[in-house]
């Protein structure tokens, strides 16, 4: 008797999805032990334990693979960082929770972050365009802080750029020597070097604490 | 210095022209004849190691790194492919090369620069101003060094970011002679995130083609670097100062 048409369609989307998230995983993983311009589909599909034929059915290349993977955990890790921010009324505390809710993110999945943040710089111009998007994506988050500081119409225009390039530096440089456990004793540190130049080092450190 | 001015001449002249000689080289090296020529070995060697850096400096610029190949290099260093198997095993050794020698200059400008000032606030100020204009005048090697660079095998990344790295000690002088009051506002990573914040500004706007907006950025990132040590006033102060 053939199941009513509802499950079998669910049924074939879940095992899709499910294999989109296997191959990606996969290709996190040899990108971690190899670097993106070692990786192969070929080992691709062997850590996914797929066949070739199922690797093109999802991604049309290798480049393909690596900006979903990319996209993924962009994606999470936003999605973290806004709920963690949400229900906070002042902007340090927000600031507070969406850094310590990255950090995590990070720290959760060092092959997709090596992705966001090592891998995306030698991955083609796509990669690089969407490395640079993520970057943006927080400068808005910190701008708000202008409004909060006393003085934000003094402070430099490309402040939050140098900022948020600074936390990137950071993580990466754990990501490259395998450090990212480190990275949530750094919060209390990194969410004084975001706050300080709005709001002063005392509220500054009161927010880290 | 030479390596550096072979790149400027060869930046500065029309895709098409004959090469013009280094300013120490005689004219009739304008382009070494095949065979022999009755030089000195060490110097033609020298001088198409030099070539070969620069031809693939321009090579780059034109194609990216990825689809650089060896022809395009001999072909702007003007050399043969045997050549270049003589100086060099790969693109990669090659670009290694290229990488090195912009940066040994970069290296000099910028200590060359700190060094020439007596106070930190201005010897830092002074550092990255020699950085900036030197990144402005030569965009080419700019992107060479901060945007190629990272995608040139795992050897050129490892040295790009040793060499992030060794601008912290440039901001840890900093700290010398600070009150403990300043003191306690610093980090064991406030150098790292310093460094790392002004050199992702930088190559961000290498990699938008942005490369004449870069001596503008002299007052925001001079700023950004010294008010964790001098206080905000005093960090802008010396940011806008002439």
């Amino acid at each position: 008797m053939r199941p009513p048409p509802g499950r079998q369609q669910l049924s074939r989307e879940f095992i899709a999805r499910h294999q989109r998230t296997r191959i990606v995983s996969a290709l996190a993983e040899e990108t971690m032990a190899k670097g993106y311009q070692g990786v192969t589909v070929a080992d691709i599909v062997r850590r996914a334990g797929i066949a070739r034929n199922t690797f093109y059915e999802n991604f049309s290349s290798k480049e393909a693979c690596f900006l979903a993977a990319q996209d993924y955990a962009a994606d999470e890790a936003f999605r973290r960082v806004v709920e963690a921010a949400a229900e906070i009324e002042s902007w340090q505390g927000r600031v507070v929770a969406g850094l310590t809710a990255f950090l995590a993110a990070v720290a959760e999945e060092p092959e997709l972050a090596r992705i966001c943040f090592v891998e995306a710089h030698s991955a083609g111009d796509a990669a690089k365009q969407r490395y640079e998007e993520s970057l943006q994506t927080f400068f808005p988050l910190f701008k708000v802080g202008r409004k909060v500081s006393p003085h934000g119409e003094q402070l430099p225009e490309t402040l939050e750029e140098t900022i948020v390039g600074g936390i990137y530096w950071i993580i990466a440089k754990r990501i490259v020597e395998g450090k990212t456990e480190e990275l949530e004793s750094l919060q209390g540190e990194l969410v004084e070097f975001i706050l300080t130049p709005y709001v002063g080092v005392k509220a500054a450190k009161r927010a880290a604490s | 210095m030479t390596g550096i001015v072979v790149f400027t001449l060869a930046a500065d002249r029309p895709a098409n022209a004959s090469i013009e000689p280094a300013p120490d080289y005689p004219p009739e090296l304008s382009r070494l004849p095949p065979g022999r020529h009755g030089l000195p070995r060490e110097f033609v060697v020298h001088n198409q190691r030099e070539r070969l850096i620069a031809g693939l400096a321009e090579a780059v610029a034109e194609n990216g790194y990825a689809s650089t190949t060896i022809a395009h290099i001999t072909r702007h260093a003007a050399v043969s492919r045997r050549t270049f198997y003589e100086h060099f095993d790969s693109k990669d050794a090659c670009f290694v090369a290229a990488y090195d020698t912009v940066m040994d200059e970069l290296r000099e400008r910028v200590g060359g620069a700190f060094e020439a000032e007596k106070e930190w606030p201005r010897a830092i100020k002074a550092g990255i101003a020699a950085m900036l204009a030197f990144l402005a005048a030569e965009p080419n090697l700019a992107r060479l060094c901060m945007v190629e660079a990272l995608v040139a095998g795992p050897v050129v990344v490892e040295r790009y970011d040793a060499a992030i790295q060794s601008l912290v000690p440039y901001f840890e002088a900093g700290r010398k002679g600070r009150s403990r009051e300043v003191l306690a506002r610093l980090s064991p990573t406030t150098e790292e995130a310093l460094v790392g914040g002004m050199v992702s500004l930088i190559s961000r706007r290498i990699f938008a083609g942005r490369t004449t907006e870069l001596e503008s950025l002299l007052p925001d990132l001079v700023e950004f670097a010294l008010t964790p040590y001098l206080g905000s006033a005093e960090a802008a102060k010396v940011a806008r100062e002439k």
